[in-house]
């Protein structure tokens, strides 16, 4: 080797040195930026609760655990008690996950494997723009359309179906409010239909080819390829997308205050008017006077912090089981 | 360059045997291209048929239209004549499930389904047959032992099938084929993600299971092809340039064009 190439080479050699530094130095910057980011979320979630315990002191150190299993919601007396709003943000969200999850599913499967292709795209962003609808859109169609429609029609057929079968009807018992739990339940599942549907195709399409090309290879039905294969093979990322949906439907504030009814007490008719956790902080947060009504308020808003987390964490866990037990 | 006479070659070459398929005038088309010209062939029953050729010579796309599982995809289409048991399976009565169920496949890559080992192969049973606990067990064993997998799974049938090697996957998927009882066996490239060891013992359950199954066999590799098959069908471009008995393929073969393949010079 020459000389000169030799020194071309060391020359070439100390620029890529220092290139090499300067690397290490955005690099070291960029790792601090990711970790702070990261940091940042802890805090606005340590933030957020500590703000809302600090919130809800007065009126959980007066009720107690009382706050939980009382009905009543006095602001007169300032008596308070959370279980209305509590069983109606529960039983409608798992209402309106129960009727999402089947149809959700049903739409991603018919647009990855059955839909032709022309339609595929309408369809799929016919769904996802249902997520882009505002919530008031559909407080107002509920309160407007869609009650009035079920207080006519619906409520009264399903009244009369169900007279005299015991248990269902009682949980179908009228007058047909129109507003009311099961109003609220399905504008929800309409509302949250869009996410399941969405992240179930998304999934489903990941999904290899040549596996499902394997399950018709013996002679499956698109029935069974999608019971035995597709929906196993993708169950993390649906119950993903269930989680996520029913994230939205316990917060879910202005479509249900418009729907719902609004009444601090629980039924055991579907058709009865009810309260969820954000409905009551919704309408009542301008009219609380007093320390105490606020304070309960708060502490709703911390109840369902929690509902929201232990959800979360039981989805978790559910998915840890489900893994370790097939081991895939 | 027109085609061989590939059923007159087969006619004289092995004339007791009965022909399983029979490709008639095959064409196929993905979309508006043709990916099969006029292929005609005939397989004989319970022995091993290799087809070879460099990629996208449609050796792959014959395979696929054996089972018709090209029908799962729009814009694909055959015209022509695949007949098994002298019946054309590409008429539109032909029930698709059932057709499946008589022409077993295994893909490229291993596809364990998402469930237990044990479940992977009592799957495909139950979808036709109603059997007992007890006759399934056995069924899952001996489609395992036809395999040469059983030994290393007998212990954790309840393992997800995706805990398994590649090369077990590979042979479950093979098992699993096997369970639901085909007449014919599609490989398509079966060793070609596996090690040699793995590979090694494929090709002796190929060699095993061609004494109850007619046996198509995709390959890049051509030593397997050698190996492994009774006969071998040369394919470039869409035609099938050349079919005859592997031997006669690999030392003596009738045309250039496949000379030049095997002997590496083009492919």
């Amino acid at each position: 080797m020459s000389a000169v190439s030799e020194a071309a080479t060391s020359s070439a050699m100390r620029t890529r040195e220092a290139t090499v530094r300067r690397f290490a130095f955005t690099d070291m910057v960029f790792r601090a930026a990711t970790r702070a980011s990261a940091i940042l979320v802890l805090v606005l979630l340590g933030g957020v609760a500590i703000s809302l315990i600090a919130g809800s002191w007065e009126a959980l150190s007066k009720f107690g655990i009382s706050f939980l299993s009382t009905e009543s919601w006095n602001p007169v007396t300032e008596n308070f008690g959370a279980l209305a709003p509590i069983y109606g943000t529960i039983v409608t969200s798992a209402i309106a996950i129960i009727i999402a999850v089947p149809i959700g599913i049903g739409i991603a499967v018919f647009l990855t494997e059955l839909c032709p292709r022309p339609l595929r795209r309408p369809i799929g962003i016919a769904v996802e723009l249902l997520a882009g609808i505002p919530s008031i859109i559909y407080g107002i169609w509920g309160l407007f359309v869609f009650a009035p429609f079920l207080q006519t029609t619906i409520q009264p057929f399903i009244i009369w179906l169900f007279k005299g079968i015991p248990g269902l009807n009682s949980l179908f018992a009228g007058p047909p409010y129109g507003i009311g739990l099961l109003t609220s339940s399905l504008i929800l599942a309409i509302m949250v239909l869009p996410f399941i549907t969405s992240i179930t195709k998304d999934v489903f399409d990941t999904v290899p080819a040549v596996l499902k090309e394997s399950a018709y290879g013996i002679g499956c039905t698109t029935w069974e390829v999608t019971r035995r294969v597709t929906i196993p093979y993708t169950r993390v990322g649906i119950m993903g997308g269930v989680m996520l949906g029913l994230g939205r439907a316990l917060g879910e504030t202005m479509a249900v205050t418009f729907v719902i009814g609004n009444a601090h007490r629980i039924s055991a008719s579907l058709f009865a008017p009810g309260t969820t956790i954000s409905a009551t902080i919704a309408n009542e947060f301008t009219e609380a006077d007093g320390a105490i009504y606020t304070s309960s308020l708060v502490a709703l808003g911390l109840i369902l912090f929690i509902i929201t987390f232990i959800i979360l964490a039981l989805a978790r866990y559910m998915l840890l089981r489900i893994d370790s037990r097939t081991g895939a | 360059m027109k085609p061989m006479l590939s059923t007159d070659l087969n006619v004289s070459d092995t004339t007791v045997e009965k022909a399983k398929i029979e490709v008639k005038n095959l064409n196929f088309y993905y979309g508006q291209s043709k990916a099969l010209k006029d292929i005609n062939l005939s397989l004989p029953e319970r022995s091993v048929t290799a087809f070879i050729g460099p990629s996208g010579c449609g050796k792959s796309t014959l395979l696929r239209v054996l089972n018709r599982i090209y029908e799962l995809y729009p814009k694909q289409s055959a015209e022509g004549q695949v007949l098994l048991d002298g019946k054309n399976i590409l008429d539109r009565s032909q029930d698709l499930n059932l057709l499946r169920t008589k022409i077993g496949m295994v893909f490229q890559k291993p596809t364990p389904f998402p469930m237990s080992i044990y479940e992977n192969i009592a799957f495909g049973v139950r979808l036709y047959e109603k059997i007992s606990k007890a006759e399934m067990d056995s069924r899952v064993e001996s489609a395992l032992k036809r395999a040469a997998l059983w030994n290393e799974v007998k212990d954790k049938l309840n393992a997800s099938g995706q805990s398994l090697s590649g090369g077990q996957q590979q042979r479950l998927c093979i098992a699993r084929t096997v369970a639901v009882k085909p007449e014919v066996i599609l490989l398509d490239e079966p060793a070609s993600a596996l090690d040699p060891l793995s590979t090694a013992k494929i090709e002796e359950l190929i060699d095993e299971l061609q004494a109850d199954y007619t046996i198509v066999i995709v390959t890049h590799n051509m030593q397997q092809a050698a190996r492994v098959s009774r006969q071998t069908a040369f394919m470039y471009l869409g035609e099938l340039v050349e079919f005859d008995r592997t031997e006669k393929i690999f030392t003596s073969p009738r045309e250039k064009r496949t000379q030049d393949y095997i002997t590496g010079r083009f492919g």
